[in-house]
């Protein structure tokens, strides 16, 4: 045999222990680095098992043949001595196939033998062996039926079916290996003496420097220390937004650096940096049975002893009634045909295949559990703030009293805004910008900032102009009229701003709606759920957002009223919680299912079952619809299988099933199995349930693509405020 | 039996079109290749690999066919039809090729999609014979209308034997132009090619017409026996045109 042969038993893979063969070719295979590998692996063996097959059937078919006829001149004596070569030529051809194909069943048979237990394989192996040895008895005493045939089938029909779940568990692997080829292999490395060498990932420490250049991805976690860069953050957060960061900011593995030259200090070298961990929180979530899976397994454990018990029985009652060779062959069918592999793989490589194609969209799943509890959620419950919206203030009105010029005042609030970068300053400033008319200084020089208080200036004909909180504007002189106290209760900040002993207008500031809460939000009301949102706000204030997202608010929720709330829907039924995972980790922790939004690169840092990578809140309902459809791709192949082996058990058992129809039959179920599992790999990466609003008008469609601008944004002109 | 001549011609040219299919395949043979091992071998291999399926495919055929007649022995002359059906097939197919009829029929067969080539790749650019082999033994269950033809007319010989001889005919026919092809000789023109397979399809057409004729002199026998003729006495007929092959 040449050397591209020699892979395959001899491998150090045998060194590992499997469960089953198809197992054993997956590992065979992934361990081979190329094609050729690949075909050295298993291919091969299982085509010169084929070639040799089709011999036999050959042989077989010319021995057939005379039985089909009943012709005078098969009672000659050169008929006769061609029937003799022809049963010799198939014990010959069937020998390779039994070795060829034969030994690697028989090497897991042997590990599983060295555990003390008891697996189909054994029982395949020895249904085959029975049969095989039964023919070459016949051959040698030159009288009797041949089975090579049916010994040789089965063999390739098994490990056709073998092949077909180790192909399939590979590809259950795709979307990871895909994330995991992101990391390139080589960094330019900071020698001690300061130049950039070319060095392998594996080679980095934390606190080494790297040089990343335009174009290139990030191997490693760590923070710029010199350059600045635009980041497409799409591998971590699930968006293709481009991030600006410059000296200070974190960069994280997998992520691109589109146009700057950068150093960046190593926080987290390989292995432990943001891609590995994703790949290894989905591989442990893939170690985790759901309860599908353990209803398999518990089915498995009394299933091979009742085969077993079963083909006994059969094969005994046909050694009865019709010898021994009819014993053989029943036996060997029932052991065939309720060959549990299709029970086996119905619920990991649905599994595994939904989680994989989830992580790849930014979906990280704990557990295969979660998937499918996921998917039988009657309720869901919002946090606010942070989730459902953006956590960045808009200013939605200015209240001013009746005699003062408004234009003046915003004019002036937005010359002091323009001097600091606290995000109600850019409000104000965002909020003149629509509001005035023409142009206002953008920039004035002397702008005095009083860190988290407030901003003074002296303006022209008008003195000292003060922009802050109340209690900063009153300390610096300024009365606050009775209409602005009592403004806008809804309003949870305020800021004033005055001169000349009074504050002559007062922002008002609310959340800003995040872009996609409510097409996410009435996605899940098509899913059937029961939407509620959660908030420590008060009664006015969510009785507004409610309106506003068309779901049932309520307000006023302590952590403890929150943890109840949660406690009395999980008695109706499955609920999930969805929070930013920083102040609602108790609630997340409480819900049946926790969901974690923007997750980021720190993905360990809460205990939420399902961790969204970005802030894209589109993706729980997407979650939703995958592990609904997963579950459903479970329970048909759990269907599929329990009824093929229930009805082939008993077609078998009555000896009414040749073993060659058995074993085609269970390589074609695996073939089922798998390819219904794999669809999941091609889940569509948008909702089709976002595509139409619940008023029946189409709404913008979801995609995975660059956000749109905030539709709020463009109805900041406030109501104009009244007076007194 | 007489049209063995004619379908091994029928491969040898109708090959001519095939190289368009299995072509690649055979030049990529030469990716394995290792210094000091012979390309013409490896090529020779790769078309033992495929005659071996033709014959097996071939064999297949037969013993259906004669299964068939075994099983409808006495209700109709299933042989005589199998070799009726095969023969208007193939004349069809023949002067469809020809040019005499509108290509429909073929680009049908033609359009088929081979999903297999990618993966047979993968035999084809491993060293070592056993490899190779098995490459060849795949490629010929890459379905083809030509293939299918002769497997028609294999049935109708009603015989594992013949079947399989009939196959091997047609796949030792296609050997010389597939080695050609595979040891890097584009050494014809389109127009060669297409002149190469009017002559094959004309071979095609005429063994159809023998496949026809003997068909119809199995159901109208010579003597004009105003009775069915005896199903046993046509298998006779068979058998000893059996022995006389081996």
């Amino acid at each position: 045999m040449p050397a591209s042969f020699a892979l395959g038993l001899n491998s150090k893979s045998d060194e590992i222990e499997y469960c089953c063969s198809g197992c054993r070719s997956v590992a065979s295979v992934a361990e081979a680095e190329s094609e050729q590998g690949a075909a050295a692996g298993g291919l091969l063996r299982l085509g010169l098992g084929i070639f040799f097959t089709m011999n036999v059937m050959v042989f077989t078919m010319a021995l057939w043949s005379q039985d089909i006829y009943s012709d005078p001149s098969f009672a000659t004596p050169l008929a006769e001595t061609l029937r003799s070569v022809f049963r010799w030529a198939a014990l010959v051809f069937a020998l390779p196939v039994l070795f060829l194909l034969g030994r690697p069943i028989a090497a897991g048979v042997w590990q599983a033998l060295g555990r003390g237990a008891i697996t189909t394989d054994m029982l395949i192996l020895l249904g085959v062996s029975a049969a095989y040895a039964y023919s070459a008895i016949s051959v040698l005493r030159g009288s009797g039926h041949v089975y090579f045939e049916v010994s040789s089938m089965v063999l390739v029909f098994v490990s056709i079916g073998r092949w077909l779940e180790a192909k399939g568990k590979l590809r259950t692997d795709e979307s990871l290996d895909a994330l995991a080829r992101l990391l390139p292999e080589t960094v330019r490395l900071q020698s001690p003496q300061g130049d950039f060498l070319e060095s392998s990932r594996s080679e980095v420490h934390t606190g080494d420097v790297l040089r990343v250049l335009p174009g290139e991805r990030f191997a490693v976690d760590g923070i710029i220390s010199a350059g600045s860069a635009t980041v497409d953050q799409q591998v971590v957060t699930g968006e293709s937004r481009d991030v600006a960061k410059a000296t200070g900011d974190p960069v994280y593995s997998g992520t691109l650096n589109l146009d700057g030259d950068l150093q960046v200090e190593v926080t987290a070298a390989d292995g432990g940096e943001t891609v590995s961990r994703i790949l290894n929180l989905v591989r442990d979530a893939r170690r985790a049975k759901g309860p599908h899976e353990q209803l398999a397994d518990r089915i498995a454990v009394w299933f091979i002893p009742t085969v077993c018990l079963i083909a006994i029985f059969a094969g005994y009652r046909q050694v009865q009634l019709a010898g021994w060779d009819q014993g053989i062959m029943t036996a060997l069918a029932v052991v065939l045909i309720a060959c549990p592999c299709a029970l086996g793989l119905a619920t990991p490589l649905a599994v595994w295949t939904a989680l994989g194609r989830a992580a790849s969209f930014g979906v990280l799943f704990r557990s295969g559990q979660v998937l499918e509890r996921i998917a039988h959620l009657r309720h869901v419950c919002f946090d606010k703030t942070g989730t459902l919206t953006t956590g960045v203030p808009v200013a939605s009105e200015l209240v001013t009293t009746i005699h003062e010029d408004r234009q003046l005042v915003l004019r002036n609030a937005a010359i002091l805004a323009s001097g600091s970068a606290h995000h109600l300053s850019q409000a104000i400033v965002q909020f003149a910008k629509q509001a005035v008319d023409g142009q206002f200084e953008s920039k004035h020089q002397s702008v005095e900032t009083l860190p988290g208080r407030g901003l003074v200036t002296d303006l022209p004909g008008l003195g000292r102009v003060v922009l802050g909180s109340r209690r900063f504007t009153e300390e610096n002189g300024l009365a606050w009229p009775e209409i602005m106290l009592h403004g806008n209760n809804q309003a949870p900040q305020q800021v004033g701003v005055g001169w000349d002993g009074l504050v002559r207008g007062v922002f008002q500031f609310r959340e800003q709606l995040r872009p996609e809460a409510t097409n996410a939000l009435s996605a899940c009301q098509r899913l059937g759920l029961d939407v509620k949102i959660l908030t420590g706000d008060e009664l006015v204030q969510a009785v507004a957002i409610a309106e506003q997202l068309n779901v049932e608010a309520v307000s006023e929720q302590l952590p403890q009223d929150k943890a109840a709330m949660l406690q009395s829907l999980a008695d109706e039924g499955g609920v999930a919680m969805v929070g930013d995972g920083l102040n609602d980790a108790p609630a997340l922790a409480i819900a049946d299912v926790g969901v974690a939004l923007g997750c980021g690169a720190d993905i360990s840092r809460d205990a939420a079952g399902v961790c969204l990578l970005g802030d894209d809140l589109l993706r729980f309902p997407w979650a939703v619809e995958l592990s609904r459809l997963t579950v459903r791709v479970v329970k048909q192949n759990l269907f599929w299988a329990f009824a093929y082996n229930v009805a082939g058990i008993f077609l078998a058992a009555n000896g009414m099933l040749n073993p060659i129809w058995a074993a085609l039959a269970m390589a074609a179920s695996s073939f089922l199995v798998v390819t219904n599992s794999l669809r999941l790999g091609r889940f569509p990466e948008s909702l089709s349930l976002t595509e139409s609003s619940s008023d029946g008008k189409i709404k913008e469609g979801y995609s995975n693509s660059r956000p749109t601008v905030d539709d709020n944004a463009t109805s900041l002109e406030p109501p104009l405020v009244t007076s007194t | 039996m007489i049209e063995l001549p004619l379908i091994f011609v029928g491969g040898l040219l109708g090959s001519a079109h095939c190289i368009g299919m299995c072509g690649p395949l055979a030049i990529s043979l030469s990716a394995g290749t290792t210094a000091g091992s012979n390309h013409l071998v490896r090529q020779s291999i790769f078309s033992l690999g495929r005659v071996f399926t033709y014959g097996f495919c071939g064999a297949l055929a037969g013993f259906g066919g004669a299964w068939i007649s075994s099983e409808s022995r006495g209700f109709v002359l299933s042989q005589a039809w199998l070799a009726i059906f095969a023969g208007a097939l193939l004349l069809l197919m023949g002067l469809v090729t020809a040019g005499v009829l509108p290509r429909l029929a073929t680009k049908r067969l033609g359009g088929l999609p081979c999903g297999a080539a990618g993966w047979l790749k993968t035999f084809l650019s491993a060293p070592g014979w056993p490899a190779v082999l098995v490459a060849g033994v795949f490629t010929g269950f890459i379905p083809c209308g030509l293939v299918y033809a002769f497997l028609l007319k294999a049935s109708s010989s009603g015989s594992l034997w013949l079947g399989l001889l009939t196959m091997v005919a047609f796949g030792l026919g296609t050997i010389p132009l597939m080695v050609a092809v595979g040891y890097g000789g584009q050494f014809l023109s389109n127009v060669g090619r297409s002149r190469l397979y009017r002559v094959a399809a004309w071979c095609i057409v005429l063994t159809g017409a023998i496949s026809i004729a003997r068909g119809a002199s199995q159901l109208d026998p010579p003597d004009n026996m105003a009775t069915a003729p005896c199903p046993l006495c046509d298998s006779e007929q068979i058998q000893s045109e059996e022995a006389d092959s081996l």
